[in-house]
């Protein structure tokens, strides 16, 4: 099985495996309620099946006493046994009610009932028979009548009644109090099951847990490390890519330095060429009224200093081009040191330098609210005064100069612009301007075409970029985005 | 320069060497220039077949140095110079195209009398090696020991 598989099958059976205990235990908890329910029904049939014993019970007592009065009234006399007598059968009424109602709500066969009022109506005619022979001074007739074993009989039949129906009630009871019992063992047995098998669930949902969380720390390990591979990786090829601008770096320095000294022995052997040209040509003019000789040695001479000034003006500009790369590959070798500046101070310290340019060229130069950043100062202050020595020198003859230098932050990064309403730059040569030794428009202001190329080195090596926008007779404007925030971490990376 | 002082040149280039024996002479100097063009040959000359540089004893010497040399580094010499009992006080001129600070450092730690970067325009060149001339002319250089 695949990790991710395995993973989504953890992941999936977690919310199954939560439903399932959750199932269970509205199981149990619904099985305890349907218990109590049953319990109390069964309290309540247990309560009455005792009431309706009861009941039956008390109807036998009554008969018992009222029989028992009569007894003894029939063998003493006395009224006070008859007294006795009434006031059991006054009791009886109440108690044959109570049976009545029993057998209204059902808890009683109307049959059984029947029964038991039909044997009370028999009893209770054979004893008021023998109050009342008793009475009219029958006392044998009645007596008699007891002996005669009719009351006896229906007493027995009585009894044996109200046994059954007893028995049969506790019979009821027995039967409900075992299925109470029973289903509160069932209840039991489910609840251990339960409570077994929800532990389960939540073993395998805490095991599945403790497995995923595994596997997403090894996962985590993994991406850490790949993390640390790819940084290591990044670290490399930016090493490789410094070694690589370091190398382009010597070798321009190596270049230009090696360079020099062929062209100082050619400036310096051109030099005493010039030197001994007056002492060669003096001693080839010696035949003196040879006039064509004398036309020749002085076109001799013109040749000799053309060819003298034409060696002369190329040594002086490759003099020129290899000092600018040297000074190129100097300042990409420089370090950088950040520090916080406060680009307003730096600007004021540049427009303070130029101000005699600028009254000269008639310029008015503007500086808004500057940014403050953390950056390197002599970059800073080289790519400001490139931009404002170029604003300043390329301004429109004819029009006063309007040079503004103004600053916005824009998250991370401090943006400047420094703009000129001069002669501007043809869009063809938007991009040429930044490129070494290349210059745009009338070649008639001296330069050697650097300042750009070098303002864009220093920027891109700050970590920001130069933009420009520019058109013909209407100004330029060069934006400066640079972070606010940089480190040496970011060069290495730009390198 | 009063006693014979004996100048050694060392230098790679010729060309350069020769344009600075004419301003050297232009000034007026008109000692014993003995040039060489690699660091093995200037080296045999300086401290002899047994390395002693026994052989200039009571002799002044003053080298002029170039640092870029195709076989050693005129920093190499400028060390062994100083280090040698006979030769340390000979005094020891370089002049070279660097002017790396570090560089310029070294050479001075290292006993270095005079250091002179090569001017990269001719006329700048011309007239600090003619300086240089007027300079010999003035100093004393101790015999070596």
């Amino acid at each position: 099985m695949t990790r991710s598989l395995r993973e989504s099958l953890a992941h999936r059976s977690q919310p199954i495996l939560l439903g399932l205990g959750f199932a269970l235990l509205v199981a149990i908890s619904s099985g305890t309620l349907w218990l109590v329910q049953q319990t109390s029904d069964d309290a309540q049939s247990v309560i009455q099946a005792q009431e309706n014993q009861r009941g039956l019970t008390a109807v036998l007592l009554a008969l018992r006493r009222a029989e028992s009065y009569q007894r003894g009234f029939l063998l003493v006399g006395q009224p006070e046994y008859e007294q006795g007598y009434r006031l059991t059968l006054s009791g009886l009424a109440p108690v044959l009610e109570n049976l009545k109602t029993l057998q209204a709500d059902g808890h009683l066969r109307e049959s059984d009932v029947a029964e038991i009022m039909h044997l009370i109506d028999d009893k209770l005619a054979e004893m008021e028979k023998t109050f009342q022979l008793y009475s009219a001074g029958q006392t044998e007739a009645a007596r008699g009548l007891v002996a005669g074993g009719a009351g006896r009989d229906v007493m027995e039949n009585l009894r044996t009644l109200i046994g059954r129906l007893s028995g049969e009630q506790r019979s009821l009871l027995n039967a409900r109090t075992g299925d109470t019992q029973q289903s509160i063992r069932w209840l039991a047995i489910a609840t251990v099951l339960g409570t077994i098998i929800i532990m389960l669930l939540a073993a395998a949902s805490v095991w599945l847990l403790r497995r995923s969380n595994l596997e997403r720390d090894e996962a985590l390990d993994t991406l850490e490390a790949t993390n640390a591979n790819l940084e290591t990786t990044i670290q490399t090829r930016t090493a490789d890519l410094r070694e690589a601008n370091e190398e382009i770096q010597r070798f321009a320095y190596i270049v230009s330095h090696d360079l020099r000294s062929p062209l100082v022995n050619i400036m310096g052997f051109t030099s005493e060429l010039e030197a001994v040209r007056d002492a060669i040509f003096s001693k080839l003019a010696t035949t003196p009224g040879d006039e064509a000789a004398a036309q020749e040695n002085q076109e001799l001479g013109r040749d000799f200093d053309e060819a003298i000034g034409f060696i002369r003006s190329a040594t002086v500009k490759m003099d020129r081009l290899i000092n600018a790369v040297l000074r190129l590959s100097r300042e990409g070798r420089r370090e950088f040191r950040p520090e916080r500046l406060n680009l307003n101070e730096i600007v004021g310290t540049i427009v303070g330098s130029v101000s005699h340019q600028a009254s000269e060229a008639d310029a008015k130069i503007t500086v808004g609210d500057l940014p403050s950043l953390t950056s390197d100062r002599l970059s800073l202050e080289q790519i400001l005064s490139n931009l404002i020595d170029n604003a300043l020198k390329y301004l429109q003859s004819g029009r006063q100069g309007e040079i503004e230098i103004s600053g916005s932050v824009r998250g991370i990064y401090a943006v400047i612009q420094v703009s000129d309403n001069g002669r501007g730059i043809h869009p063809d040569d938007h991009q040429r301007v930044f490129d070494l030794f290349r210059r745009a428009g009338a070649q008639d202001r001296p330069g050697e075409g650097i300042g750009l190329a070098h303002v864009r080195a220093l920027v891109r090596r700050l970590g920001g970029t130069l933009s420009l926008n520019s058109a013909p007779d209407e100004g330029s404007t060069f934006t400066i985005t640079l972070p606010r925030e940089w480190n040496a971490e970011r060069e290495r990376s730009a390198a | 320069m009063t006693n014979p002082v004996l100048i050694v040149m060392v230098e790679d280039d010729e060309g350069h060497a020769r344009l600075i024996e004419r301003n050297i002479r232009r000034a007026g100097v008109n000692n014993e220039i003995v040039p060489f063009t690699n660091g093995t040959d200037a080296l045999k000359f300086l401290f002899g077949p047994d390395g002693s540089g026994i052989d200039h004893k009571n002799r002044a010497l003053l080298v002029l140095l170039d640092l870029n040399l195709p076989d050693t580094t005129g920093v190499e010499i400028l060390r062994r110079i100083k280090e040698n009992v006979h030769l340390k006080r000979s005094p020891v001129v370089v002049l070279t195209t660097t002017d790396d600070a570090v560089e310029i450092q070294r050479c001075y730690d290292l006993g270095c009398n005079v250091y002179i970067t090569k001017p990269v325009n001719y006329d700048n060149f011309a007239n600090a090696i003619r300086q240089l001339g007027l300079f010999f002319q003035v100093i004393q250089v101790p015999a070596a020991t």
